[in-house]
């Protein structure tokens, strides 16, 4: 301890104390080093940059239902007022959530414990972990018609096992059913999710060094004891990124609840993002869709506001800028 | 010393009985595992053997109730028709086919391309605005597509690209370059600098220190990066969906639907075209999964 503390300040005392410059002079200094990120940095900013101004500044703006912007009235919040006052906007934002936390939920915890199986060897496994990540690279359309047909109300091969079991007399409508719509959906997209969850789990789990958890045995420690006390404390890093990775990926999702059931039946999927693409593309108000687009980006922001904290500390720690 | 001698072997009986005591638990915990193990493998791959054993029925045999899990008579039709020049619906999908290799590989080659140098730069200068600019392309992966959507589509109008395949590979460098960029800077960051400064001792020049020393050490990155960002363009959905109306020009994801909205009960059909739809890119992750798998964890995971 007093070792580590004598040896850290030295280094600390020592930075090199450099004169100061002014940025602009450090620009100039560097100015060849903005060659090199300057395509990047155009593209970026006109697919990316030009868009979020864009969106914002239309979300000010009541739009007639046309695809041409020229009579667009100004109307300052109201966009945003008429959409938190909605009461469409309560339902939808509850089953967000609902979507969002259950498919990160499940998708990380299908996912850590694939990751724990797979980490162990057998024969095999090569095969079994390539296995296990073919629906996170199979695309979100063939993977919504794969489920639409899995659940299909007269044909579909679970409500088919189901019955041939004799667990039920008729088959189950799933994905016409309020109450059931969203458990389906989210299943559906567990299946899609939880891979992404296991490989980075997985990559995370490869750093624990053995050493850990042969002296953790030493000292008596079961399996459990030293997954809550080795492999969990190690993984924090990862496991937060990939929890708000999973959190983004679901909020953002769009595909799998616009295939399957495109918001219904009677609104009981319809989720943010589907909502949003209605709006804009279904009724054509591009001024409140992008009112409802910036509440998203605001919440996303939050969100990645900690992404960055955590990819970030371990950038920091590593190597000094 | 003699209790030293004593103790010993009372010690070793300790450690013996110990570790057959986390042995035994081991033993439940091992168990435990090939069962969780077998569901989920039951849960994974079934729906996809179920894709593949309905695209080989015919229409009728598909409805049947109870499910047939193999096809008593199974038939290649539904593959044929797709991928036959000379069938009604073979011409059409072909293009759809043709369109989505189109418009992936020249995302792909554009994305990268354009990455390379960007994410050499973040990786190795020490510009003011280097970590403001990064973070900004890290952020990029928050938003969604959906979001971009509106003011793209207006920008493609303006552009005149609506309904065409620049409007996609304009567009998919809005998810693609930001990932290029961040896998790239990881793979960057692992070459140590000091092989680059080696080759300038040696009379290198700046580039030609990057272009003989770094690339080729980074070949598996730039690999890496190039199979997910071509996956992610493969299976894009959202904008091909709004950009295109044209039947001519129509990737094969909003194809697909185009194909179910038609012939809406030919199950099998479907499922014929969504398996060959996956069948390049699951053949890319199976070749290359190594290096797939470094690429999604490239940067959350430092070792």
């Amino acid at each position: 301890m007093a070792l580590t503390t004598t040896r850290a300040r030295p280094v600390v005392g020592a930075r090199p104390a450099r004169r100061r410059e002014s940025v602009l002079a450090r620009i100039v200094r560097h100015w060849a080093d903005y060659l090199y990120i300057a395509p990047a940095l155009i593209v970026m900013l006109l697919v990316i940059g030009y868009p979020i101004y864009y969106t914002v500044y239309l979300s000010f703006f009541a739009t007639p239902p046309s695809l041409s912007m020229d009579e667009k009235i100004w109307v300052g919040l109201d966009n945003y007022r008429r959409i938190l006052r909605s009461e469409s906007f309560r339902d939808v934002t509850w089953n967000t959530f609902i979507w969002t936390i259950f498919s990160t939920f499940f998708a990380f915890v299908l996912g850590f414990a694939a990751a724990l199986v797979v980490h162990r060897e057998f024969i095999g496994r090569g095969i079994v972990r390539g296995l296990l990540l073919i629906p996170y690279v199979i695309s979100a359309v063939a993977a919504s018609y794969i489920w639409r047909w899995l659940y299909h109300s007269d044909s579909g091969l679970i409500s088919g096992v189901l019955m041939d079991l004799g667990l039920i007399d008729r088959p189950i409508n799933f994905l016409d059913d309020i109450d059931r719509v969203m458990p389906s959906l989210i299943v559906a997209n567990v299946w899609k999710e939880f891979p992404f969850a296991m490989i980075m789990l997985l990559a995370g789990l490869q750093t624990v060094p053995e050493q850990l958890h042969r002296a953790a045995m030493v000292d008596g420690a079961g399996t459990w004891h030293r997954f809550i006390h080795v492999t969990i404390p190690h993984l924090k890093g990862v496991i937060i990124i990939t929890t708000l990775l999973l959190l983004v990926t679901n909020l953002n999702s769009f595909t799998i609840v616009w295939i399957m059931t495109g918001g219904g039946p009677a609104g009981a999927s319809e989720i943010w993002i589907t909502e949003v693409y209605q709006l804009a593309f279904g009724r054509l108000r591009f001024g409140l869709a992008s009112a409802y687009s910036v509440i998203l980006f605001i919440v996303m922001m939050t969100l990645g506001y900690f992404y960055v904290k955590a990819l970030t500390r371990g950038d920091r720690r590593r190597r000094p800028a | 010393m003699s209790t030293a001698q004593q103790t010993l072997p009372a010690a070793r009986a300790a450690t013996k009985a110990a570790a057959r005591r986390t042995r035994r638990r081991r033993g439940i915990w091992d168990i435990l595992g090939w069962i969780y193990l077998v569901l989920l493998l039951i849960f994974t791959v079934v729906p996809m053997l179920w894709m593949l054993s309905t695209s080989l029925k015919s229409e009728w045999a598909a409805l049947q109730q109870p499910p047939q899990w193999l096809p008593s008579n199974p038939t290649l039709r539904h593959y044929e028709r797709l991928l036959s020049p000379y069938s009604e619906v073979g011409p059409t999908f072909l293009r759809y086919l043709f369109n989505s290799f189109w418009v992936s590989s020249a995302t792909t080659v554009l994305g990268v391309m354009i990455a390379i140098p960007a994410a050499y730069a973040f990786s190795r200068f020490r510009f003011p605005g280097r970590e403001a600019l990064f973070f900004s392309v890290l952020l990029r992966n928050m938003f969604p597509a959906v979001v971009f959507l509106m003011p793209l589509f207006i920008m493609m109008r303006w552009l005149h690209l609506v309904n065409t395949h620049g409007s996609l590979i304009l567009t998919y460098l809005t998810f693609g370059l930001p990932l290029s960029i961040w896998l790239l800077k990881g793979f960057y960051d692992n070459i140590p600098p000091e092989l680059e400064m080696a080759a300038r001792i040696d009379g290198a020049s700046r580039f030609q220190a990057f272009w003989r020393v770094v690339m080729p050490l980074s070949a598996p990155g730039i690999i890496a990066t190039a199979i997910y960002s071509f996956i992610l363009a493969w299976n894009e959905y959202v904008y091909a969906l709004t950009f295109l109306n044209n039947e001519e020009r129509l990737t094969l994801p909003v194809g697909l639907q185009r194909f179910f909205t038609e012939y809406a009960s030919n199950w099998p059909g479907l499922m014929a075209a969504a398996f060959i739809m996956s069948v390049p890119v699951v053949a890319l992750f199976l070749i290359l999964q190594k290096y797939f798998v470094r690429a999604l964890t490239e940067g959350a995971v430092k070792t």
